[in-house]
């Protein structure tokens, strides 16, 4: 469970950090990444597994507002949301018919994680103890991190793909120990636009 | 022949999501016609398979959770791989079984219990694999229904009636012939899997699994 948090939320920071992608160039890269204060995306997910001869599909939305507030929403094929505004961190599936808190919140490990995220947020990579990051300038640029000790049993290698739209991935792609891969493509991206503060309280 | 045993359980106050009391009597059979025979493992599929299902599950106690289910079934080697998924797609559980052997490869809290690898790969045997014996006693109705019942080696019994139009009831009973799951298949089958499925549990734990088909292939 506390991988599956990581991956949640480190894909939409990953998202963020994607900003300075025309640059080519670490410094600005950072730079840039400090001028978002929202993102709002669908996604598509496609999770191979090996006991699947097709891909699973996943549909969903993502908003963020800096510094710490994220909506990660799947719509399909299971509709369920994780909620963050501070430190207060809620996870909901939408069954018959209604919203209901998950049974194990785990809002500890979340609060961990997303402390870990925040830190890579604000541009403090080299702070980071569960990833170690390279930037490469592409064509496409990418970003991969390296799991550290502990982690590295459910995660092999995270590469977040920049589009050449500054402040837009194309992809992030997800590497896990025993050969399952998953791929996030983000679509219909929009960069700093107001988000309401309900979007983050409220399934 | 058919002998009925009256039989009605009544699960209010045990069982907290159900409404009233139900009523599943056990029907007496012997061997029917041998023409007839096939039609007891029709709610079964048949080759190869896989599967994804929606699960929501709701306890005792009114604690729930949705989840993924991942399949795949190769009956002629009475072979099930299992997996439960977040909706984000991480793998929480991971189960093989093989010709009544269980090999749980990956089981997170709080599916990590012995009891509940047990009761789970249980389930899903129950919904996708014949009971390994012949038929005790089977009957096709005039309107196509079968009623087809197994006596497992336990003396826990199976029992088997519908028809792929009508959709599937599957109840299994333990030694002392109380019902202690039911299992409600609804069409439309796709690849041989049921579109919608509902199980009860009654013992030894109290819960309700409601799945939804989301893929399938053969």
């Amino acid at each position: 469970m506390k991988k599956f948090l990581f991956l949640s939320v480190l894909v939409t920071m990953g998202f963020l950090f994607a900003a300075p992608a025309l640059s080519q160039d670490w410094t600005s890269f950072k730079e840039a990444s400090r001028n978002i204060r929202s993102v709002k995306a669908d996604f598509l997910q496609k999770r191979t597994l090996q006991i699947l001869t097709k891909p699973l599909l996943s549909e969903g939305k993502l908003f963020f507002y800096t510094p710490d507030s994220l909506r990660w929403e799947y719509l399909s094929p299971l509709r369920s949301v994780m909620l963050q505004k501070g430190n207060n961190i809620q996870v909901y599936n939408f069954s018959e018919g209604k919203w209901k808190p998950e049974m194990i919140q785990a809002v500890e490990a979340r609060r961990m994680v997303l402390a870990e995220i925040s830190r890579w947020f604000q541009g403090r990579f080299d702070e980071s103890k569960a990833f170690k990051h390279t930037y490469s300038p592409g064509p496409p640029a990418r970003i991969i991190l390296v799991p550290g000790e502990g982690i590295n049993r459910f995660i092999q290698r995270i590469e977040i793909v920049l589009s050449v739209r500054p402040g837009v991935i194309d992809r992030v792609e997800i590497e896990e120990s025993g050969g399952s891969r998953t791929f996030i493509e983000f679509r219909n991206v929009v960069i700093n636009s107001s988000i309401s503060s309900e979007v983050f309280e409220k399934p | 022949m058919i002998h009925r045993k009256g039989l009605d359980i009544c699960f209010l106050g045990f069982f907290i999501l159900s409404v009233g009391c139900v009523s599943l009597s056990e029907k007496t059979l012997v061997p029917g016609s041998p023409d007839d025979l096939p039609g007891c493992y029709a709610v079964f599929p048949a080759g190869p398979w896989e599967s994804v299902y929606k699960l929501e599950a709701t306890i005792r106690g009114g604690g729930s959770f949705s989840l993924l289910g991942v399949t795949k079934g190769e009956p002629s080697e009475r072979r099930l791989q299992s997996l439960l998924l977040t909706p984000e797609g991480f793998i929480l559980f991971d189960a093989e079984l093989r010709d009544g052997e269980m090999a749980v490869r990956k089981a997170m809290a709080p599916f990590d219990s012995p009891a509940f690898a047990g009761g789970l790969m249980e389930d899903v045997s129950l919904l996708f694999l014949p009971p390994k014996d012949q038929p005790t006693g089977w009957e096709k109705k005039t309107e196509g229904t079968m009623i087809c019942n197994w006596r497992g080696p336990d003396d826990s019994h199976t029992e088997v009636t519908g028809s792929m139009e009508s959709g599937w009831r599957i109840l299994r009973r333990d030694k002392y012939r109380e019902v202690i799951k039911e299992v409600i298949l609804k069409g439309p089958f796709v690849n041989g899997l049921a579109s919608r499925v509902e199980l009860h549990a009654f013992e030894p734990a109290s819960y309700r699994l409601r799945m939804t088909l989301v893929q399938s292939s053969p």
